[in-house]
């Protein structure tokens, strides 16, 4: 069967742009990222996502979805005032530090993310935190060498935004009394904020001190990635999340 | 063609392939500045806004070794350009690399600047580089290819966007685009002013995964030895400088489907050379 350039030129139409709209009608046509951070392959750590993957189009909320860090921490430890933290863009930072002697950038948010989950990252390349994120950091459990890094990198806030140890959780709440809270402590207060509901993770409530022997004595099931959403993890084992998320809640309130 | 000053022979060009190769120059120049656009605030109703990154279909060849190791695409790839890949597949499994010959834009500007060589050197152009260093140099996108695909695989990121002249051409104005980018493509429409389609010829990696098809393909050059009159006028216009009238069959890696040589376009004699599949009746 011979086939001349008109009838090719028709083929390539219909191949090209008939696939296409398949692939829109099967949902698989998509051209732009679903900001999914990649997974360590290898190590105690394999599955996880890999903070070292977050890209400078990450908003805050995409940050969250893939490691459940509140957007208002990473507001509060990045000195970011918005009323809607969630939407900020990693990439901002370079813009906002930019007087800086030190690059404040995405690198820093994969450095904090790291930190503030216990996930291991590069530490041979020098990379800065603004004050704030140095403090919040040093409340979780790091090692001395991390310890011993964050003080060697750690630079001043920005000058335009007040440095904010009254926004240190607890503290901070009980000694603001000023009529309307600056952004950054909303942040705090929404950081402090210990309920669950349908987003938490359950990383979050190891976060505020429950243990994994006390939410798996809960679920009755083993405890997945911590990462993953409670809620998510209750329609998938066929939990009752209406009754998991007060059992959840007695046990956070018992330490707080 | 002339013989004895007479004019014996019109050749005649696969206007066709013309038209498609502007529509898809076109279509991509658009949706590259309505990106832009958009970021900026803007943008033209009805037209998409996507990446380049994601209408590439050579991404989606990069991203394939993450995505079956980890389950997650290269940064910047996205499900889109795993569906170029395929449709470019598809095409090629029946008809050989028509995405080169008649869709890739990176294709399509060169032999724009070709034309201007063509009428500054005419016989000469496309004859310059030494047929035993030319038949080496051919085989140097497939080690372009091996070495995308390690980087990427090893690196996780889009290494070869640092060099590619093809996002070059659609972002040299933004600030995305990498300065060795623009000199890949500074220095490839220089030469093409010698040699036709030299970043197809000897650099393209999505070209180098193409061209295996050529190998079988459904659909084939073939030249019907009963009528050939052996002028070799179909070797002289390919522009990948394939010996058309040398073989009955053509296999080689380079061809990029264009038609130019079949009896449609520059061969004078009716079905002598001409694209089918040989088992199809």
């Amino acid at each position: 069967m011979n086939l001349t350039s008109k009838p090719l030129a028709a083929i390539i139409f219909v191949i090209f742009f008939g696939g296409i709209a398949i692939s829109t009608a099967m949902g698989t046509w998509v051209t732009e990222s679903t900001k999914e951070a990649a997974v360590y392959t290898e190590g105690d750590f394999a599955g996880q996502s890999n903070p070292a993957d977050i890209r400078g189009s990450y908003t805050f909320g995409d940050v969250e979805k893939n490691f459940g860090i509140s957007p208002a921490v990473l507001a509060q430890a990045f000195v970011i005032e918005t009323a809607d933290p969630a939407t900020f863009a990693v990439k901002g930072l370079e813009e906002i530090y930019a007087a800086n002697e030190f690059e404040i950038g995405t690198a820093s948010v994969r450095l904090f993310v790291a930190f503030y989950n216990g996930l291991p990252i590069d530490l041979s390349i020098d990379t800065y935190l603004p004050e704030n994120a140095a403090g919040l950091l040093k409340e979780r459990n790091l090692t001395p060498e991390q310890l011993t890094y964050l003080e060697a990198h750690t630079v001043p806030n920005p000058a335009a935004v007040p440095a904010a140890p009254e926004v240190a959780p607890a503290q901070g709440a009980e000694s603001a009394p000023a009529a309307e809270p600056t952004p950054s402590v909303a942040a705090s207060e929404a950081s402090t904020e210990k309920l669950v509901k349908g987003k938490t993770s359950f990383q979050e409530v190891l976060d505020w001190g429950v243990s994994q022997e006390a939410i798996e004595q809960v679920l009755g099931l083993p405890m997945p990635n911590s990462l993953t959403k409670i809620k998510d993890f209750c329609t998938e084992k066929s939990l009752d999340f209406e009754t998991v998320k007060p059992a959840l809640q007695t046990e956070v309130d018992k330490v707080k | 063609m002339k013989i004895f000053g007479k004019r014996l022979f019109q050749p005649r060009t696969i206007w066709i392939r013309r038209v498609v190769q502007w529509f898809f120059f076109l279509l991509i120049a658009l949706i590259a500045v309505n990106h832009t656009l958009v970021e900026n605030g803007g943008g033209i109703p009805f037209l998409s806004t996507a990446s380049l990154h994601a209408l590439c279909p050579f991404g989606g060849v990069v991203t394939i070794y993450q995505y079956f190791t980890v389950g997650t695409f290269v940064q910047k790839i996205h499900e889109s350009s795993f569906v170029l890949m395929i449709i470019g597949f598809v095409m090629a499994f029946f008809f050989g690399p028509v995405f080169c010959g008649w869709i890739c834009p990176m294709g399509t500007v060169q032999e724009w600047v070709s034309k201007l060589g063509k009428k500054f050197f005419r016989r000469k152009f496309n004859h310059f580089v030494p047929e035993k260093l030319d038949k080496v140099l051919r085989y140097l996108r497939y080690v372009v290819l091996a070495w995308v695909i390690y980087v990427t695989a090893t690196s996780g990121t889009l290494i070869f966007a640092e060099y590619d002249p093809y996002f070059a051409l659609f972002n040299f104005w933004t600030s995305e685009v990498a300065i060795g980018g623009v000199i890949v493509l500074a220095v490839t429409l220089l030469l093409s002013l010698f040699v036709e389609r030299p970043w197809c010829k000897y650099a393209c990696p999505y070209g180098a995964v193409l061209g295996i098809t050529n190998l079988f393909r459904v659909f084939q050059i073939r030249r019907v030895e009963a009528t050939c009159k052996a002028d070799g006028a179909c070797s002289i216009l390919c522009p990948m400088n394939i010996p058309v009238d040398a073989v009955k069959t053509v296999r080689d890696h380079q061809c990029i489907s264009c038609l130019e040589c079949t009896s449609e376009a520059i061969c004078p004699v009716a079905k002598t050379v001409v694209f089918n599949a040989g088992g199809i009746k």
